[in-house]
């Protein structure tokens, strides 16, 4: 009776009162093993999340990689050093670690380009990147920690004391101890242990035994062994999960074209999957090349109506288009699909804004600060000091840009439209210091570095504004104002 | 907005004044960086969030009750 209200309880996905269940009943029959299994899925499912979209790169993995190619990849061919062989959307503002503002946070947009160690050191790794130090899985570890500690009486499983080859020689629980070790413990050494003889009792025919392998050797930084272990999973059972998991290979290996390829054989046998459209958008938008980017997030739209990510892409790529009132539909569409966060008020609030639907530009600003965190204060009184600025309150402008330093004190874009405000005000030694201070957290912005080259040619120091416009040119190439100066800067020299 | 230009085909008459002379003058001036929309937070970002919350929160509890009960 007591196994049948645990199992019924499973089903209805209470995790928590279906472990206390089975905790009981093994105190009273420590060797039932359908209980115990039980216990173990219930724990399993209890921290379970989706490892390929909540992946992350550490600091570890992105600055000592050592299965890059090429240190100078051909234009187009890299995801790191994307190039200039396709012309992104320069107006879009870059996070702190220097990639262009994607629709939504996922996976690969946390991680820096590792272009200089410098630059990857001194990305800060707070919410606004929310990026470990550490090697992967650093925040599963400490996820799986915290659950331990929780756990009274300790472990539930002594890893340290189990069996392996006994289990593995049991297939019906060595899946289920595999997905414990890996998800609830985290302790990829001892999954590893388990699925390498587990796969050689099945005598390598079980595909699903592949894919775990090469989930543990993906985790354990082993990106070729992983490649192998999945294309061999492939080539017994074609399956979803394996295609991406194949595509995060050999985007970590850093050769988007061949991601795509592996994308598009998978959309051979599934045709217009969403997920593997979803990745093909990615590696795009990764490439700089927008249009296409927006080609597959469209398609995705078209399959799945009610696709956050798709939707936010759609919309920031409106926005950043000129295109604001198109990008008002976009976001109302995800406000009407139940979103409810500080994000999505604070873009509805600018879209209403740029869109010239003055009314609920106000409302929609309250609600955001109200429902922001910390992640988000410094953004949203950003964006408030540009309302500011636009109907000509400058003062007001001043303060929420302080404001918005006071939440993040290393936002480059507040510190250089202050400098700007400032030399309004004529006061122009501020400004310098301003757009230094702005230049110097975000050297891959283009805006500080022609502020203060267009600074420093105004009061005649010429060799400064050189260097600095010559920095600006070298983040965004075909800016027109900055390539007038150097025209101008040039001209001087020439007369010299 | 670059592809906007680009994509434009068709082409204006360019009108010219026949009295008075025209000026052409473009100023630089300082720019402002641009606003921000804010990335949206994925399903699988929100729930692994809510589950390091979760879990702080039951690490301090568990921290809190043994400190009790070692005071007593």
């Amino acid at each position: 009776m007591e196994l049948f209200k645990a199992l019924n309880l499973f089903n209805q996905g209470k995790y928590e009162d279906c472990t206390t269940i089975c905790t009981n009943l093994l105190k009273k029959n420590p060797l039932d093993q359908t209980v115990w299994v039980l216990k173990m899925r219930a724990l399993t499912l209890q921290i379970y999340v989706d490892d390929i979209e909540g992946e992350e790169e550490g600091i570890a993995e992105s600055l000592l990689d050592n299965y890059t190619i090429s240190s100078m990849p051909r234009p187009g061919t890299s995801l790191k050093n994307p190039g200039t062989s396709f012309t992104g959307q320069y107006l879009r503002p870059k996070t702190q670690s220097g990639r262009p503002l994607t629709g939504v946070v996922r996976p690969a947009t946390q991680s820096a380009m590792s272009q200089s160690i410098e630059q990857t050191l001194k990305t800060p790794r707070t919410a606004m990147t929310a990026r470990p130090i550490t090697a992967s899985s650093s925040r599963s570890v400490r996820l799986g920690t915290a659950s331990m500690l929780t756990e009274p009486g300790g472990p539930f499983i002594q890893l340290s004391r189990l069996n392996i080859s006994k289990y593995a020689s049991q297939s019906c629980i060595a899946k289920p101890l595999f997905e414990y070790i890996y998800y609830h413990e985290h302790d990829v050494r001892y999954a590893l242990d388990l699925a390498v003889q587990a796969t050689q009792v099945c005598q390598y025919k079980d595909w699903w035994w592949k894919v775990q392998l090469g989930k543990c050797y993906y985790s354990l930084g082993l990106i070729r062994d992983a490649e192998q272990q999945f294309k061999s999973a492939l080539k017994d059972s074609k399956t979803i999960e394996v295609i991406l998991r194949l595509v995060r290979v050999y985007v970590r290996l850093d050769q988007p074209l061949t991601a795509l390829e592996t994308c598009k054989k998978g959309l051979e046998y599934f045709s217009n999957d969403v997920n593997i459209l979803t990745e093909m958008g990615r590696i795009f938008d990764s490439l700089n090349n927008m249009s296409m980017s927006l080609k597959y997030y469209k398609i995705i739209a078209q399959e799945d109506a009610s696709h956050t990510e798709a939707i936010a892409s759609i919309g920031i790529q409106h926005f950043y288009n000129d295109q604001p009132e198109l990008a008002l539909r976009y976001y109302r569409r995800l406000l009407q699909m139940g979103v409810y966060n500080a994000e999505l008020f604070n873009n509805l609030g600018l879209c209403c804004f740029y869109a010239q639907q003055y009314d609920h530009v106000i409302s929609c600003f309250e609600r955001a600060i109200s429902l922001s965190t910390d992640e988000t204060m410094a953004d949203i009184w950003y964006n408030i000091s540009h309302i500011a600025l636009t109907i000509g309150d400058i003062t007001m402008a001043e303060e929420c840009l302080k404001l918005a330093i006071v939440s993040d004190n290393r936002y480059a874009l507040a510190y250089n439209n202050l400098g700007v405000i400032q030399i309004r005000n004529g006061n122009i030694t501020a400004a310098r210091t301003y757009f230094h201070a702005a230049a110097n957290i975000a050297n891959f912005l283009y805006e500080p570095h022609f502020n203060s080259a267009y600074l420093a040619y105004k009061v005649g120091d010429l060799q400064t504004s050189y260097i600095a416009v010559q920095k600006s040119l070298s983040t965004y190439p075909n800016h027109a104002d900055s390539k007038t100066l150097l025209n101008k800067l040039e001209r001087y020299f020439t007369y010299m | 907005m670059s592809q906007l230009m680009d994509n434009s085909a068709e082409k204006i008459d360019v009108i010219l004044p026949r009295q008075i002379l025209l000026y052409q003058e473009e100023n630089l001036d300082y720019i402002l960086c641009k606003p921000k929309l804010i990335p949206l937070k994925s399903v699988t970002l929100e729930k692994l969030e809510k589950m390091q919350k979760d879990a702080e929160l039951k690490m301090r509890e568990a921290v809190e009750y043994s400190n009790e009960n070692n005071n007593e």
